[in-house]
């Protein structure tokens, strides 16, 4: 049995399920000041139902390092950073504790300066005195040579040691070019390191007491994976922002999705919206921001604009419109059978679609009165008016989404190949999923113009993505035949390779290394979903002479569910 | 967190699928560490800083610019539309009001292809600046553009085919030609009869390094550009001046090519050259990258500047001071016309003789260009040229703006070349038409 526990922002979903179907579902408020109880609270639900014995997995996503970053209960760090020349690096300054040093390493990873091991001695010393337990260090180009990185850490000594009780190295975060972005990452890293644990710990205990100990526990990721616990506790960072992904894994496990299609999740306030490419979901290019910073963490690509059932409505003049605000739950959630509405109760979508007959939620009297009342005041008719706001909500998740996919498909290419003869994405399919999913399907339907499904178990398909979920994995490996080298960054692999070292022993070293490493953390994974997803080898030429190449490749475990459970959309 | 002052938008095409040859200079490998780089810097997370794809440059495009003989498809590849396509992104992008300035970081460069083309010049074959140029014109009505080309090479190309166009002001600062290809771009060479003192040719000596180059930017480049007024402003950004090209002689660094850019604030910019492509081209475009965004480009910095064997000897501040006491008047006081060598005036046509080498395909090209000097409009051209690939070809160009008489005129030597002027390949540039014709298929 897989167990999937989604914490989100109002309701904490959790299921139970295995090959046959849904075996328990719970909901429960989320206790924002206490997720562990929430957590608790939902998997006892579930254990009423479901013996522990049969528990092998358990899924978990939660926003414990999101809200603490966001609260900005943040622990102090201590950077210490070799940024070399280039932009200046004090604009990069994001703690009090942060320390330039004196250091570079160029782009194919040559050593041109020295790291000043006095500065960084002074820097760690300046860290001790103020009290900091949490180290990052960060370089330029480290991802191509960690050597100053590695030399800091050696300063720092063991982890759980005198100075440090945790070192996040740069390079480790992965081998992609962005050193801003690794900074930062590094830095919250550090920030929720002991937050994510003290959690971690408590969670484990909480499985004991639950006759719960034996489940292996995973925690979910932003790219549609998951990793084990144990991994997540090096890596929190890499747990932020896996709510969207639960949702859209969720799709995934309940309808067969091949073509290029849209994913739509239509919550209380916001609309997440995805798109799959060949039936895999498309992760993001860079990372995600986590407040103004963008990082380095994967995660798939997910839109989120402000209209849910939630979202008030408007009118401006002529013109109906639906959010980006939400004034509260709609009037037929918040006002009790029998009880009329507020005077100036403002109506939502949700009450729109109720009015016109789409849904049947919660109280519909409510919803009437309040869509007539708020016509009234804008001297329209209050089946005008309803149908107005529905097409509006239609039509900016319609809009949205095409900018979405403008902005898929003008992603820049480097090769005349992609630029000339490259695929574009062009959604065959709409999926649709959340609260409102099956009342605004035909909406969507008469707006997009294209097959529209709504799956079966819609409404917890966030807990479902999450049980099902599988691990990934990803690493970038970059080698250098004239300098006879090859790295992975993520493993903080090194290793000396022959100068006949080729862009096809480079694929397989990258998937071995990735298949060892995800062995290594427990996890048999199946070589099958191992793929590359980039490779480029370069000639390098000095003086007109070929002199060795230049090989990158990136490869992952791609994002997928243990099983599926296609009932089919109703 | 961090912003740009000015909004940019960077056209990145690094054609990592395309050479001229394996180990030629102009190869896939050429834009890598560059795109490393940028990346590593993060520079398109800076807010305002936008990475564009390529547009790809039509047939009409290309050959409203040139007199491609046989055909366009002949002489350039998709590489070659691309990279033009590429510029004209950038011009769109800046009149669109997307961003202020752009950068069109494209390959291959342009500069050396001439009005006529028979192949590739100096890894070149279509003049992306001039295709920009004439985008900007047919699409966004601009007609005075000036087109700073600070190459190490002389932008022969680009002066070849603004030489009688007098909204057009081309400004070469290059390594003097008696010591580099393609051994042109001298002051004396300043412009056609009807344009005299719109090109302007700064030969710096080899050895020039960041002071003389800002002597130059300062004391020629900028006080011409300012009386000349221009609506756009365009850099040819060529970066073989570094000091560590491998074909050149120059020692300018990566920081004095951003305080260049800074001082010259084009409104786009377009690579051209720059074969040192792992010590020079990473450092030189994240330097002008961010001095066009109005950032602090101050902690850029190259390894290998060596003071002493690339600081700049006194002696060429003495050669580029007195340089910069004669350049200015040739503008200000353009010579009267007066035919030099191979020139002449037949009537009412001013003709001259050129023989040129196409060094990339080893070509000759012998050609015969005649203007029409009218009193009313720019006057139209006709070329008539054969060389080692084809036979003879006629070239007739009607310029935008041109007088009713002189569109007749031009229209009439097109029939007349067609009828019976024993040409192979005849081209028709109908700017005020908004056409452009060819025969002999």
């Amino acid at each position: 049995m897989y167990l999937g526990i989604d914490v989100g922002g109002t309701h904490t979903d959790a299921v139970a399920l295995d090959e046959s179907g849904v075996a328990a579902q719970v909901k429960v408020r989320t206790n924002h000041q206490d997720l562990l109880a929430s957590i608790i609270e939902a998997l006892e639900g579930i254990l009423e139902v479901v013996p522990a014995r049969d528990v092998a997995q358990l899924n978990l996503s939660t926003t414990l390092s999101t809200n603490a970053i966001v609260q900005g209960k943040l622990e102090d760090v201590g950077l210490l950073v070799t940024p070399g020349p280039g932009i200046n690096a004090d604009e990069f300054m994001l703690c009090r504790d942060y320390h330039v040093l004196g250091g570079s390493i160029d782009h194919r990873g040559s050593e041109i300066e020295r790291l000043d091991e006095d500065a960084a001695s002074e820097a760690i010393a300046a860290c001790r005195k103020a009290g900091v337990r949490m180290f990052g260090c960060v370089g330029k180009f480290s991802t191509r040579n960690p050597l100053h990185e590695n030399t800091l850490r050696q300063m720092l000594g063991p982890e759980g040691g005198e100075i440090a009780d945790s070192v996040t190295l740069g390079h480790e975060l992965g081998g992609r070019l962005n050193f801003p972005r690794r900074l930062a990452t590094a830095y919250f890293n550090c920030a929720v390191w002991r937050v994510f644990g003290a959690f971690a710990d408590a969670v484990e205990q909480s499985l004991a007491r639950l006759g719960l100990a034996h489940v292996r526990v995973n925690t979910l990721k932003a790219d549609g994976g998951t990793f084990p616990l144990a991994q997540a506790r090096r890596m929190p960072v890499q747990s932020i922002f896996s709510g969207p992904a639960a949702s859209v894994m969720g799709i995934i496990a309940l309808c067969d999705i091949t073509l290029d299609s849209v994913i739509l999740d239509i919550g209380g306030t916001t609309t997440d919206i995805a798109v799959f490419v060949d039936g895999q979901p498309l992760v993001e290019h860079d990372g995600i921001n986590i407040g103004s910073h963008p990082t380095l963490v994967r995660a798939l690509k997910v839109r989120s604009i402000g209209i849910g059932g939630d979202s008030a409505i408007g009118v401006l003049g002529e013109v109906v419109r639906v959010g980006p605000n939400r004034l509260g739950p709609s009037q037929a959630d918040c006002v009790a059978e029998g009880c009329p509405c507020a005077d100036d109760a403002r109506p939502t979508l949700l009450d729109a679609l109720n009015y016109v007959g789409l849904a049947d939620h919660g109280n519909v009297a409510a919803s009437r009165q309040a869509v007539e009342a708020f016509a009234r005041c804008h001297s329209i008719g209050p089946a005008v008016l309803a149908e107005r706001a529905v097409t509006a909500a239609a039509g900016a998740i319609h809009a949205a989404t095409r900018e979405l996919i403008a902005e898929i498909n003008d992603k820049p290419v480097y090769t005349i190949h992609e630029l000339l003869e490259g695929r574009r994405v062009a959604p065959k399919r709409v999926y649709v999923m959340g609260g409102p999913a099956q009342a605004m399907k035909e909406p969507l339907r008469r707006r997009f113009e294209l097959f529209t499904v709504v799956p079966e178990h819609a409404g917890v398909a966030n807990a479902i993505g999450a049980a099902l979920t599988r691990n990934t994995a990803s690493l970038e490996l970059f080698a250098d035949t004239e300098k006879g080298v090859m790295f992975i960054p993520a493993l903080g692999h090194r290793e000396n390779v022959p100068r006949v070292y080729s862009l096809k022993d480079a694929e397989r070293d990258a998937l071995n290394h990735l298949l060892g490493h995800l062995a290594e953390m427990g996890v048999i994974a199946d070589g099958d979903n191992a793929q590359i997803n980039n490779a480029s080898s370069f000639n390098m030429v000095s003086d007109g002479v070929t002199t060795g190449r230049n090989i990158r490749v990136k490869c992952q475990i791609k994002p997928g569910v243990a099983f599926t459970l296609t009932g089919g959309g109703r | 967190m961090r912003e740009a002052k000015n909004s940019l938008g960077v056209i990145f095409f690094p054609a990592f699928d395309w050479c001229i040859s394996p180990t030629h200079p102009e190869r896939e490998e050429r834009l890598l560490y560059t795109q490393d780089q940028l990346k590593e810097e993060g520079l398109f997370d800076i807010e305002g800083i936008v990475e564009h794809k390529p547009g790809v440059a039509a047939r009409e495009d290309v050959e409203r610019v040139h007199f491609c003989f046989p055909e366009l498809e002949s002489v350039a590849t998709r590489s070659h539309m691309v990279a033009a396509g590429g510029t004209m992104t950038a011009a769109d992008i800046v009149m669109t009001g997307r961003a202020q300035k752009a950068f069109a970081l494209v390959r291959p460069p342009g500069h050396h292809a001439r009005k006529v083309v028979h192949g590739s010049r100096g890894f070149c074959n279509i003049n992306i600046e001039a295709v920009m140029v004439e985008h900007l014109r047919e699409r966004y009505g601009k007609r005075r553009i000036a087109i700073v080309d600070t190459d190490c090479h002389h932008g022969d190309g680009t002066q070849d085919i603004y030489w009688h166009d007098p909204d057009v002001l081309f400004i070469s600062l290059h390594q003097d030609g008696r010591t580099l290809y393609p051994g042109t771009g001298f002051p004396q060479e300043c412009g056609g009869p009807r344009a005299l003192g719109r090109t302007i040719n700064i030969p710096l000596p080899p050895g020039t390094g960041d002071e003389g180059y800002m002597t130059a930017m300062e004391r020629v480049v900028m006080p011409i550009l300012r009386d000349f007024a221009p609506e756009v402003v365009i850099n040819s950004a060529g970066q073989d001046n570094h000091f560590t090209d491998p074909i050149t002689n120059m020692n300018l660094t990566a920081l004095g090519y951003a305080r260049l850019t800074d001082m010259l604030g084009a409104d786009i910019a377009v690579l051209e050259g720059g074969y040192s492509i792992q010590g020079a081209l990473p450092y030189v475009n994240l330097g002008i990258c961010l001095s066009m965004a109005g950032m602090d480009y101050s902690g850029v910095r190259e390894p290998g500047f060596d003071v002493v064997r690339h600081g700049q000897r006194p002696q060429v501040a003495e050669y580029v001071d007195k340089l910069c006491d004669a350049i200015p008047d040739i503008y200000f006081n353009p010579p009267k016309l007066a035919p030099g060598k191979g020139e002449r005036i037949e009537g009412d046509w001013f003709v001259r003789d050129k023989n040129i080498y196409y060094d990339t395909d080893a070509i000759t090209e012998a050609q015969t260009e005649s203007l029409f000097l009218c009193d009313s409009c720019r006057g139209v051209l006709k070329v008539v040229s054969r060389s080692t690939k084809n036979p003879d070809c006629l070239g007739v160009e009607i310029p935008l703006h041109a007088c009713p008489a002189c569109r007749e005129r031009g229209l009439a030597i097109y029939d007349e070349g067609q009828a019976r002027g024993g040409y192979r390949y005849c081209q028709l540039i109908d700017r005020p038409g908004g056409r452009c014709l060819r025969s002999g298929f």
